[in-house]
């Protein structure tokens, strides 16, 4: 008798052990408590809770299911949260964009991700654009406002980068997308949980 | 073929009832997971495998829909017990609205199909 506990025992074992190393990647308290909510189903299942009989522990872990197919349930959720911490310019303005429909404050952050992100592509594209086009890439003075880009014809007045458009164009340019995603991921803490999770898990 | 679209058909159809299903079960009250198998075992064909309601609950949790909190049992097993808060209220009443309205009217356009099958 108390082999056939025993050997029970190591079964539940095997198995809570195989899901353990599955859900690796979760965090370590979200695992104690996976762990601990399925040895308690096992037990009360093996004591016969709720249907009067106990049942055997094989056919109590085939009816959980495999490991891998559990864990995998819970880590496709632990997966829309990374998503969500990401850093993804794709996934934010996507998020975003479902915002944007709800609210005024969600339209608002769209349009300003947008135009830093757009302003931010276009000085890198100068900058990769210059060699090819040194004469019409530029920033010029314009008769009433600053020109940056390619202009065809070339426009009046001196080009006040230069070559330097390229370093410059880079660096700007990168400093407005990074720029344009903290700031987006920092609004988002502000969107309605439902439209965070609705397009993380898009 | 038929019969294997039926499966990945009915596998889809599981997963999405699954939610308002296990919402539906604790709106009378708390249970912890194996009472909420029974129930959804008992009054529905959704469970298939039991260990696919536990993920179910972790990620209702996560929503802020359903509260959980831990006690023992009589013979020491750690049991969770699961219970709508307000926000998981106000959805799983929501669902229930949509689920019904959208089954009417799926009844209805499969009326016919079923008076066929029986001629």
């Amino acid at each position: 008798m108390s082999d056939e506990i025993q050997v029970r025992r190591a079964q539940i074992d095997i198995y809570l052990a195989a899901l353990r190393k599955q859900l690796g990647g979760l965090p370590a308290e979200d695992v104690e408590e996976i762990l601990r909510e399925l040895r308690g189903h096992i037990a009360e299942r093996a004591e016969g809770a709720l249907q009067g009989s106990g049942t055997p522990v094989e056919r109590i872990l085939r009816e959980l299911g495999a490991p891998e197919h559990i864990a995998a349930l819970y880590r496709a959720d632990s997966l829309v949260a990374h998503a969500r911490a990401g850093f993804s310019p794709v996934l934010i303005v996507r998020t975003t964009l479902r915002w944007a429909n709800r609210t005024a404050v969600g339209f608002a952050a769209f349009l300003a991700g947008l135009v830093g992100y757009a302003v931010g592509a276009s000085m890198i594209v100068c900058a990769i654009l210059k060699p090819f086009f040194p004469a019409n890439v530029g920033l010029w003075i314009g008769s009433h406002h600053l020109l940056l880009g390619a202009e065809i014809p070339r426009p009046q007045g001196p080009d006040l980068l230069g070559w330097w458009i390229i370093p410059y164009g880079l660096g700007v340019g990168t400093a407005f997308l990074l720029g344009t995603t903290v700031f987006l991921r920092w609004m988002l803490r502000f969107a309605p949980r439902a439209s965070r999770r609705v397009a993380a898990a898009a | 073929m038929v019969e294997n679209g039926l499966e990945n058909w009915e596998a889809q159809i599981r997963k999405g009832w699954l939610d308002v299903a296990i919402l539906a079960t604790l709106w009378k009250g708390r249970l912890y997971g194996l009472e909420i198998l029974r129930e959804l075992e008992g009054r529905s064909d959704l469970v298939i495998a039991e260990g696919t309601v536990y993920p179910v609950l972790s990620r209702l949790r996560k929503e802020g829909l359903i509260e959980g909190e831990w006690e023992e049992s009589v013979s020491g097993h750690p049991r969770r017990y699961y219970r709508l808060t307000a926000a998981g209220k106000a959805r799983a009443r929501a669902l229930a609205r949509h689920s019904h309205e959208f089954l009417s009217k799926m009844d209805a356009l499969i009326q016919p199909l079923l008076k066929e099958q029986t001629r």
